[in-house]
């Protein structure tokens, strides 16, 4: 069995309170006091010596996040051969590795097994939707005293912005409050696109140059805008204003680049392309997460659907996942096509499976024992199934995969040293992962 | 210095249920704690600290240097600084220590009995002490053995201990080789590994109790009623100065117990202040930290404060405006921090403005107010913004939120009317300056239409027993009670019988449709109760951490409504009177100021409490409060930092950098852009601040963080992100409103001269005049004369892109 550690209330934050960056810059800084120049560089020196580059085999990733917990079993880990309490309604299909099945609705899916890796043992001890989110989100266990930051803002703090893109996207909004910058500065947030790419008329705000206004114009205003700022700026310092300031330089380095603009352009993708991925809201996200990714975004999030099944999880299956299925299936056929795969990580995930037995509403509640992820390309293995769950899916049978060692392996794909220290308020250096191990196994 | 008269600490002590610390002192720098010692049977024993308190205010521990003697050593005896009982009587101890002298009363009782071991007295605490249940307390359990989770459930505990799984846990026939014995000290494999050492007491104890049989208690068990941590203030020096606490517990028979070696010990700020298990603090760098011992249901907590060792500090004289700027500085002298400077008028103005009205002073106040020269301008101005309707407004705001104002997601959960109803009576209140207990009462205690008695809707948007104890905790004392509803909240007092007692209040209200089917009716069903999950036991009504009052055919709102707004209420005044400092000052004293607990302590525990009693002698008038805090030198701070304050955050001694909250922020656009907005159900021109419906929303509202009132919430809290930055610099509203508003052309066909015209822009904007530097560089640009309107417009742009404009400081 893995190393699960008891489930108490002082693991979860959300069910306790929720320490704000602001309450947690007030308490380190305290306790940090006594921080002298001599501390900080050898802090300094110490992510020096190991920050030897790795080499980055995944130059960008898109999270696919399924909310709510969703089923593995009616998913990637059917089980076809189990009483029919734990089986469940739906039935299981052939795919294109011999002898693994998906379920019936991941017809698509199915088809390009061969090009992925699909981990049975996932498992944590998170039963509830905030603290199983925040294992996934930041590959933490919840803490009351610390607020960590999400994988995709230590993905923006390490390696920046590309092409003038803000490094960490969220389609269509941030999902939930363990997505954003943690103790990191605010400035390594998410920007959310405001809208969902679906929508009719889609388009994210105000990513141009107001009417009227040439670009002759916009720098004259940037130039008074910094002569008036000047004053300020020498008088006031807060991580607020810090902030603000580098998310104005982001935007205006959005706002000059037309080649930055265009990545947010999905009408600029043909109808061909936008059908093949489903014109709904997991084709049209998964296709804008690719445009994002293809322009330089080094970390998409995107969230589709509601997986919370405590009722009727068969008729909720046939209702959202055929659209996951043509949407997946063609992100991954796509990146593959234009040779994009093998740097681009592709993780679906879940806070959680859901258990064993359907309950007496035909559904499925919380499961963290074991459960399903799925990962394609950025040097993930091709065509690979990873661990197993024992036959009523209820714990891990073989190769048990910790929310660490996962995200120890996406970070090492990036070429991000898991167990490199960031800076957190008040002196205090916390590895990006703790104890985690690169799963070897999982890679090509 | 300070700290050699000991303080107070009523805030701790309060919300402990705790009288003053026990201190014995003839010389006030030289104290014993515990400040008597009472020994009950012969177990009994009680561990004395001695503390002296150093000139520049450094405390030490003296214990093993001082001489201990009994004045009786029939009665007593000591042994390195601990007493045993030898026989029943009263004696003192006599403590000595470089010429200083103090004593203590001993009383010493049935001095030869045996007491017997209690489980919940005795064994229950070592699961405690060796966090059993922090494993085993999660709801199924840990490998197969469950405890209820922090000791809520003893009964349960007893049974599963004892008879689950047909007694395996225990043996009575070799008590040494029960399962509960040798999982515990490493004889057995345990996942949670070795916990207690074989020969140590805990383990005897637990033996102890299995060879009298394993019993349960007697129903008439004494119980636990208060828990002392001493000392409960101290000041250190950095690094690795040593310190040991005393944990002293009472019950309900009047005994007293030391149970420091069975307190789970905690810390705060492990960096500043680190403590053993035993209980002995050892100080790291210099910080602050709030040391806690947990026994039983009660945590207790001590504040630590760590100064370098031997650092040179000087306090700056200063004039003291009122008594907050007092206590603020007496916190401030003992962590060696000097405060900043007062800001300037201009400062003072502007931040006076947007606190207390929510909007910016225009040019002719600030350029009437900057040239005045009256001593008392600040004071006066104070005065002056306090009768202003917009006062009212940010307050209305402010109640909204924590109120929860907005539509139900249909009729019958809340109409527009009906919100608006609402609105409008919080609004009037406050206008009315009702006193803020007196509107609580109201509240809590409504009855009637919804329509004709608009504070029912209280009972109307929520109407599950279970949250609305918990908003109304939250909303009125800033108490989360929330934890407890499934099993004792772990670092607070509060357990599932407090909670269901508080819920039980709420259990009685009745509803039903009026005509209009958009007005509901709330009154006193007079029926229905509150029950304990564990055993379905009916929990009549109990004030938090007060009496449980007749409530037989009585109106248990009614009961809570006087409650809450009495004067003898110990967490309303205080909550209020941090809720408003917190508004002003940009953090609360207790902080987050709806997140009162014994583990997240006041910063300055004296302060608060002087707050709250000077609320209460202003009969819980809000402007009079308001305009304490905003008179103090403290609230007229610069927020630039000195050397010695640059990394305090909390003790309040410099002013804070915050930005203008979304309605304000939107407003103050409109304001000096002169444009109007138009919200739902309110005249064009009214302001954001004064939208009822907390679903009424814009696009720039929700970017810039309006909540939407789904949840009680003190604070919004978004921090700035690249929507807000592309949203300013392109989006429809600076723009726009620059546009709509034609301030440029108004001020051109004046004949303003560019000069004029630009300080005009900048003291509507920012409240003060351009600098001699930034009018040169920006003259570059307005050059050109055909261009001048639009570089003004682009002035005007810049000045609204500011973070001067766009931070409140």
């Amino acid at each position: 069995m893995s190393n699960i550690q008891p489930v108490t209330w002082q693991d979860d934050p959300a069910h306790f309170r929720k320490p704000s960056r602001r309450e947690f810059l007030y308490s380190g800084l305290v306790g940090g006091l006594g921080l002298t120049l001599g501390d900080f560089f050898k802090l300094r020196a110490a992510e020096q010596a190991l920050s030897e580059p790795l080499v980055a085999r995944a130059e960008a990733l898109i999270h696919i996040y399924l909310p709510g917990g969703c089923a593995h079993q009616e998913t990637w880990d059917p089980k076809p051969f189990a009483p029919i309490e734990y089986r469940g309604p739906l039935s299981a299909i052939d795919t294109a590795i011999p002898g693994v099945k998906f379920s019936q609705y991941m017809q698509n899916t199915a088809k390009i097994a061969d090009r992925i890796t699909v981990v049975r043992s996932m498992t944590h001890g998170e039963a509830a939707h905030e603290r199983g989110t925040h294992n996934m989100f930041t590959g933490y266990r919840p803490s009351p005293a610390l607020r960590f930051p999400s994988m995709g803002s230590v993905v923006s703090h390490e390696l920046g912005s590309r092409n003038n893109l803000p490094p960490y996207v969220c389609i269509p909004n941030m999902p939930n409050e363990f997505a954003g910058s943690g103790y990191l500065s605010t400035a390594h947030g998410p920007f959310s696109l405001g809208s969902d790419p679906a929508a009719a008329g889609f388009a994210v705000r105000d990513l141009n140059m107001g009417a009227g206004i040439t670009s002759e114009r916009f720098d004259r205003r940037r130039d008074i805008l910094s002569t008036v700022d000047e004053h300020f700026r020498t008088l006031e310092k807060s991580d607020s204003l810090t902030a603000m300031d580098s998310f104005y330089q982001a935007a205006y380095a959005l706002v000059s680049s037309k080649e930055a603009r265009e990545a947010f352009n999905l009408t600029a993708e043909p109808d061909a392309v936008r059908n093949a991925y489903g014109r709904n809201e997991a084709g049209q996200r998964m296709l804008m997460a690719r445009r994002l990714v293809q322009s330089g975004v080094r970390f998409v999030s995107l969230t589709y659907g509601g997986w919370d099944h405590h009722a009727g999880v068969a008729k909720a299956m046939e209702k959202q996942l055929p659209s996951f299925d043509q949407a997946y299936a063609a992100l991954v056929k796509d990146l593959d096509d234009r040779g994009m795969l093998d740097k681009t990580l592709v993780m679906v995930s879940s806070e959680f499976g859901r258990t064993p037995k359907i309950n007496k509403d035909a559904g499925r509640d919380h499961w963290p024992r074991v459960f399903s992820v799925a990962f394609a390309g950025g040097g993930f293995k091709r065509g690979l199934v990873y661990g197993s769950s024992d036959p009523t899916g209820g714990e891990p049978d073989q190769n048990p995969l910790t929310v660490e060692n996962m995200a120890a392996t996406v970070f090492n794909q990036l070429g991000i040293q898991p167990e490199k220290k960031l800076m957190a308020p008040g002196n205090r250096p916390i590895d990006i992962v703790r104890n985690g191990q690169v799963v070897t196994d999982l890679l090509a | 210095m300070i700290l050699r008269r000991l303080l107070p600490l009523a805030c701790i002590a309060l919300s402990t249920g705790f009288a003053s610390p026990a201190r014995a002192a003839i010389h006030p720098d030289f104290e014993v704690f515990p400040s008597e010692v009472s020994l009950f049977t012969k177990a009994a024993r009680q561990g004395v600290v001695v503390r002296v308190t150093e000139p520049n205010g450094i405390h030490r521990n003296v214990t093993a240097e001082a001489t201990l003697t009994l004045a009786d050593p029939a009665k007593a005896k000591v042994d390195k600084g601990v007493i045993t009982p030898l026989a029943d009587g009263e004696t003192k101890l006599k403590i000595a220590w470089k010429g200083r002298t103090a004593e203590i009363p001993v009383k010493v009782a049935q001095a030869s009995a045996d007491r017997p071991v209690s489980f919940r007295l005795d064994v229950m605490p070592i699961f405690m002490k060796g966090e059993c249940n922090r494993c085993h307390g999660a709801a199924r359990g840990q490998d197969g053995f469950r405890l209820s989770l922090w000791g809520f459930d003893p009964e349960g505990d007893h049974y599963r201990v004892t008879r689950e799984l047909s007694g395996r846990r225990i043996n009575l026939a070799l008590p040494e080789e029960s399962m509960l014995v040798t999982k515990a000290n490493g004889d057995a494999p345990h996942t949670g590994g070795k916990i207690f050492e074989k020969n140590s007491e805990y383990v005897r104890t637990m033996v102890r109790w299995l060879e009298a049989g394993a019993p349960n208690d007697p129903a008439d068990l004494p119980t636990l009623s208060k828990v002392e941590l001493l000392p409960k203030q101290l000041l250190l020096e950095s690094p690795e100065q040593k310190f040991p606490m005393v944990v002293r517990a009472h019950y309900s028979d009047g005994t007293t117990r030391d149970v420091t070696n069975l307190a789970l010990f905690l810390t705060s700020n492990e960096s500043s202040a680190k403590v053993s298990k035993e209980g002995v603090i050892t100080t790291g760098q210099r910080g602050e930290a709030f040391v806690m011992a947990r026994f039983g249901t009660i945590t207790v907590g001590s504040q630590v404060i760590v100064i370098p060792k031997g650092l040179k500090f000087e306090w700056p004289q200063q004039v003291e405006a009122n008594y907050i700027d007092k206590l603020v500085n007496d916190k401030l002298r003992n962590l060696r921090i000097t405060p900043s400077e007062l800001c300037n008028d201009e400062t003072f103005l502007r931040r006076a403005f947007i606190d207390i009205t929510g909007t910016l002073p225009s040019s002719d106040e600030v350029q009437k107010f900057i040239a005045q020269n009256e001593p008392d301008k600040r004071a006066r101005k104070i005065d002056e913004l306090l009768q202003r309707g917009e006062f009212v407004d940010m307050w209305a705001l402010k109640w909204s939120e924590l109120l929860q104002i907005r539509t139900g997601q249909n009729v019958a959960q809340g109409s527009y009317k009906a919100t608006l109803a609402y609105y409008n009576w919080l609004h009037e209140r406050l206008k009315e300056n009702v006193p803020i207990n007196e509107i609580a009462r109201e509240l809590i205690g409504a009855s009637g239409s919804n329509i004709e008695h608009p504070a029912v809707n209280y009972y109307q948007l929520e109407q599950d027993p279970l949250k609305l104890a918990e908003d109304t905790a939250q909303a009125f004392f800033g108490i989360r009670i929330q934890c407890s509803q499934c099993h004792n909240h772990p670092f607070d007092r509060w357990t599932m019988e407090d909670y269901r007692g508080f819920v039980a209040f709420f259990s009685q209200v009745g509803r039903k449709v009026g005509e209009d089917p958009r007005e509901k009716i709330i009154f006193n069903s007079g029926g229905g109760e509150s029950k304990h999950p564990v055993g379905d036991r009916v929990i009549p009504p109990k004030f938090l951490g007060g009496d449980a009052p007749e409530a037989k055919g009585k109106d248990r709102r009614a009961l809570l409504a006087d409650w809450i707004a009495s004067p003898e209420n110990p967490y309303f005044s205080k909550h209020i009177a941090n809720l408003i400092w917190g508004q002003y000052m940009g953090r609360g004293i207790v902080e987050p100021v709806d997140d009162v607990r014994i583990s997240n302590p006041a910063s300055n525990p004296e302060l608060l409490e002087a707050l709250g009693q000077k609320l209460v002698e202003y009969n819980y008038d809000l402007r009079r409060m308001v305009r304490d805090v905003c008179n103090s030198r403290t609230y007229q701070l610069t927020t630039r930092p000195n050397d010695s304050n640059a990394l305090d955050e909390r003790n309040f001694a410099k002013a804070t950098v915050r930005r203008m909250r979304a309605e304000v922020l939107l407003d103050c656009i409109s304001q000096v852009t002169e444009t109007n907005d138009k919200y739902r159900g309110l005249p064009a021109g009214a302001r954001a601040v004064q939208v009822a419906d907390g679903r009424t929303t814009s696009y720039f509202l929700t970017t810039f963080g309006r909540t939407d009132r789904e949840v009680i919430c003190a604070r919004e809290e978004v921090g700035p992100t690249l929507s807000q930055a592309l949203h300013l610099l392109n989006g429809t509203t600076v723009e726009g409103k620059i546009g709509q508003g034609g301030v440029i052309k108004k001020l051109i066909d004046a004949k303003k001269t560019p000069k004029e015209l630009v300080s005009e822009l900048f003291l509507r904007s920012f409240g003060r005049f351009p600098t001699e530097s930034e009018l040169n560089r920006l003259e570059n640009h307005w050059g050109v004369t055909e261009q001048q309107p639009q570089v003004f417009h682009d002035v005007f742009w810049a000045l609204l892109n500011a973070k001067e404009f766009m931070f409140n400081h």
